[in-house]
Formats: structure tokens, sequence, C-alpha cells
């Protein structure tokens, strides 16, 4: 990949070259994702939340013509998001409130692979049902172009296929097409996050039904 | 469904709609980085500035020494050369535009060509390869061996050289790098359309890599999907780019020579009635000027003043004489 000029170097040398109109897309893009990720790990605060995302924005965008696109801008953006977040943590000291989420675990995957879903009428539901719904939104943010939108169009929303792809302006196939990318995309990311077995999802999902 | 899409629909369903920001939030954070946008856009335009006049000071220096001393290579810094130009069109190596220079003119890293709705251009790329813009096209020659698509459409000859030497064109949209071919590219934000006339592209776009062949057209939407259909060597979607064809000098040279030149143009397989139709192109000589003619015109305008000629048939061309040759001695 390193020989690859990747997509996102093309829309950050735009945006280096003054184009407004990119900024605006990729402000639309990253924001509402960014401030989930920061919002995740303060635990709910949404005035430090939004600081550090508008600082995480700044910070970006100076540093934007060091980019050199070896990995996805979302996720050098989040990178950018971690250091202020750190940053954070070391100026409130002790007062912050900090959540270590299962994903930025170093055994992270060892962590969900002995998470056993409670019985439904154990008080431990709410709280397992809430990390599963964290890292379901976590991986449907982390996902490439639009494809966590039409996957919540289509199993949140309950649209068709014909209603996606009228709303995408695609052609039926195109849109059938885009819907089984994306389904593949957030199964690769959810199988990657557990460890390579798509049977730990199961557990997870008898629990929801 | 399978199992696993089933699994992902649950997942999915019982995560809910991911939750919204604050509206309030969108818009005090979207106008501080806004004005960081614009700020640090101004800053570059600036120092930009400032290195382009730098950059001017040591071009004069260096004229200055090169009138006391010529160095080996005069060309080098050269990405390509101005072949063509019709209707509208403009350059800019900073944020000014200014008409594009008139045929043969040089152009550097980082220039930057666009043609306006009326405009066509053919440059000759360092390379060896033949660049041609369509009307509303904006491209920047970034470095040896590879140029930046901004919006619109461009042509690519490079003719049938090794791959070590492929073009390699960057668009919002996907990388596009030539194998050795002819074949069109057409951006529009993070779409793209190629169409390839000869030879294989491989287009690198989101860390997947699919190749498009001759006769074929690949349209790639903003969200990654992609179409392939067919599309003729010789279609009439090729023609804009023979229009802006830079002209070879064809003053005492063999017809033979012509007549390869109108084929790969136009996208024709070319054919000889026989060795001996052959053998006469290889032998005989034009004289005369064909510039600004279409390829086609250009091969009828010039057999004329010979006893051959061309008849199209379908997606060949054939070389005949008008008159029997009569067998040798």
């Amino acid at each position: 990949m390193a020989d690859l000029v990747h997509v996102d170097r093309a829309v950050a040398r735009r945006i280096l070259g003054g184009d407004e109109a990119a900024f605006r897309e990729l402000f639309d893009r990253f924001f509402p994702r960014l401030y989930r990720f920061v919002l995740a790990r303060l635990g709910g605060d949404p005035d430090s939340a939004q600081d550090i995302v508008q600082q995480t924005f700044c910070n970006a965008i100076e540093r934007l013509d060091t980019y050199r696109g070896e990995a996805a801008l979302y996720t050098w953006f989040c990178q950018i998001c971690r250091n202020v977040l750190a940053d954070h943590f070391r100026r409130k000291g002790r007062g912050a409130t900090r959540v270590v989420l299962l994903e930025d675990q170093p055994n992270a995957r060892a962590i969900l692979e002995s998470l056993t879903a409670p019985a439904a009428d154990q008080p431990e539901r709410g709280v397992w049902r809430e990390q599963v719904q964290r890292i379901v939104e976590a991986t449907l943010d982390s996902l490439p172009g639009h494809y966590g939108e039409v996957l919540e169009w289509k199993y949140v929303d309950g649209l068709s296929v014909k209603e996606i792809a009228g709303r995408l302006d695609l052609g039926m196939k195109a849109a059938e097409s885009l819907l089984t990318r994306a389904r593949e995309s957030f199964r690769d990311a959810i199988v990657e996050l557990v460890g390579a077995r798509e049977d730990l999802s199961a557990p997870i999902v008898r629990q929801l039904d | 469904m399978d199992k696993s899409s089933d699994i992902v629909e649950s997942l999915i369903r019982t995560a809910g709609r991911r939750a919204d920001p604050p509206e309030e939030a969108y818009r005090q954070v979207f106008a501080t980085a806004s004005a960081a946008f614009r700020e640090k856009t101004a800053r570059r335009r600036e120092r930009q500035w400032l290195l382009g006049a730098a950059a001017a000071a040591a071009l004069v220096l260096a004229i200055a020494l090169m009138l006391q001393w010529t160095p080996p290579s005069a060309q080098r810094g050269e990405l390509a050369r101005v072949e063509r130009i019709i209707g509208g069109a403009e350059q800019a190596t900073g944020d000014v535009w200014q008409a594009l220079g008139k045929s043969r003119s040089s152009l550097g890293t980082g220039a930057r060509i666009r043609t306006q709705a009326d405009g066509r251009v053919a440059l000759a790329l360092s390379g060896g390869e033949s660049l041609r813009l369509a009307a509303d096209t904006e491209v920047m020659l970034d470095a040896p061996g590879r140029l930046y698509v901004q919006r619109g459409t461009i042509y690519v000859d490079s003719g049938p050289r090794p791959a070590a030497s492929r073009l390699e064109i960057v668009t919002p949209g996907g990388t596009a790098r030539d194998l050795g071919t002819q074949f069109e590219l057409q951006v529009a934000g993070a779409a793209l359309r190629l169409r390839v006339r000869e030879g294989i592209v491989a287009i690198d776009r989101g860390g997947r890599s699919l190749t498009g062949n001759a006769g074929e057209q690949l349209a790639f939407d903003d969200l990654g999907s992609v179409s392939r259909e067919a599309i003729a060597t010789d279609s009439p979607a090729w023609q804009w780019a023979e229009s802006i064809a830079p002209t070879p000098d064809m003053d005492g040279k063999p017809a033979a020579m012509l007549i390869s030149w109108v084929a790969r143009e136009t996208g024709r397989h070319l054919r000889y009635e026989s060795p001996i139709v052959e053998q006469r192109a290889a032998t005989v000589i034009l004289y005369g000027n064909i510039r600004h003619l279409a390829p086609l015109a250009a091969l009828e305008a010039m057999l004329a003043t010979t006893d051959l000629e061309c008849v199209l048939q379908g997606d060949t061309m054939e070389i005949r004489t008008r008159d029997p040759i009569p067998p040798e001695p």
C-alpha cells in the first residue's frame, strides 16, 4: 500500500488547496463519528466532548500537510483525537472521568472472548446490552464511505433495497452490491475485534433474540 | 440470507440508530474548524507565494549562470510540452491563472492546466505519453510519471511500452496506473469512468485494485460501486480525443508511418490488401503538411496524392491500391 496514493490523500490535498466543499464534506463525515468516539471515552460528558473534537479538528487541519496517506484519513484523525484526549486527562488529573473502552485495551480480544452474555432476567443484561450497542456503534463509525448509513437504513429504519437505491440515486443492482459490501465490511470489522471467530457473535445474537 | 448476514442484521438492529451529536455542538465546532481551515490555507498560499518568489529569484540567478555555462541537460525539470490547443485553456503555477502558452511551450512540476467549455489541449509528457484534456477539465503535473486530475476528462496514449515506465494518474476517486495503453478517464468528484481502448489500465480505489481491458468501460460511483460494459475501440465516444491529436510531421516520411498513426488514433485494426501493397506503403514518400487535420481527414488528403486508398470496414482500416500494381519485371 505504501506505493499507492490513498484516495484520502487527494482529499487532504484538495483541502490544503483551499477547496471549501472538500472541507465541508470531510467535516460532515467525521464530526458525528469523532463526537461519538470522544463521548464514549469521557463517560458521556458533552461539554468536554465538544472541546476535544474541536481541538482535534484544529490540530488535524494544522498538521494536514504531514498526512501521507499511509492510513485512512479517519484513522489519522482518531490518532490525533487520542492525543488530545490524553492531554485532557493529563490536565484534569484525577478529576477527569476516564472510560477505558474494551477496544482500547491491549487485551481487548481476550476480554471479548470471555464476555458471556447474561440471561434475559439478570440485571447485568442492561449493561451488557449497552456494551454491545457501543461496540456496534464504534464498528459502524469505523466503516468506510457510506457503509454505516446504508446498514442503518436497512436494518434500523427498515428501508427496502429499492428505497436505498432511490436515496443514493443508484440502480437496484448497485444498491444491492453496496449493501453486500457494507455487510461484509461490518462483519470483517467485528470479527477482527473479537478475534477472527464469527461464532463469538452468535452468543450475543442469541441473547438479543 | 446466510448466518453471518443474520448476525450482522441482529447486532445492528439491536444497537439501534447511532446518536447524532447536538446541533449546537456541530455549529460551534464547525465555525472554529472553518476558521482554522481558512487560516491554514491562507498561510499556505502566502508561503507558496514566498517560495515562488524565492524560486523566481533562483531562476534569475540560474539563467545568469547559464549565460556563462550551459548545463548538460537544459530540459531537466520539464514534465510536459504543449502540443496543441483548441479553444480556451489556461495554466497556473501558483494561484494566478493565465492563458496557456503557445504550442511547444514547456510545463514543469506543479503546473496546473484547465480547459474551458470550448477548450481542448494536447500535451506531450516527458515520459513520451500523449495526454489530452477534454473541455472543462483540470489537471496538475505532480511529478515525473504522475499527474493529478481534479475534474473532467482526459485521454492518454502511452503506446505499447513496458510497465516499468507506467504513468500514474491520481484523482479524488482513485488512482489509475497505465500499463501500456490508450484510455480515457473521466473524473467527477469521487466518481470515475474509465474507458480502455487498448492495453490494460489498473484502478486503485480505497485499497482495492481493479483492471480494465481494451474495449471495456468501468464506471465507479462515489460510493464504491463498479459497473462494467463494452465500448468499441472505434466508437464515436473517442472522437474528441482524435480531434485534438497532435499531428506528426509527415513531410518526407513514408505513407506507412501515417497509415499506422491514423489506425492507432482511430482505434482501428490495420490491414493491407496484400504484402505488395504493404511494401508499396513503406516506399511511397509523402510531401506536405497535415497540421490540424483530424486523423482520417489527414490520411485521405495525403493518400489522394498517391496510388493508395483507405477503405473502412467496421473496426478495420484496409489499405488498397487504386490501380492494380504491375508485377515486378
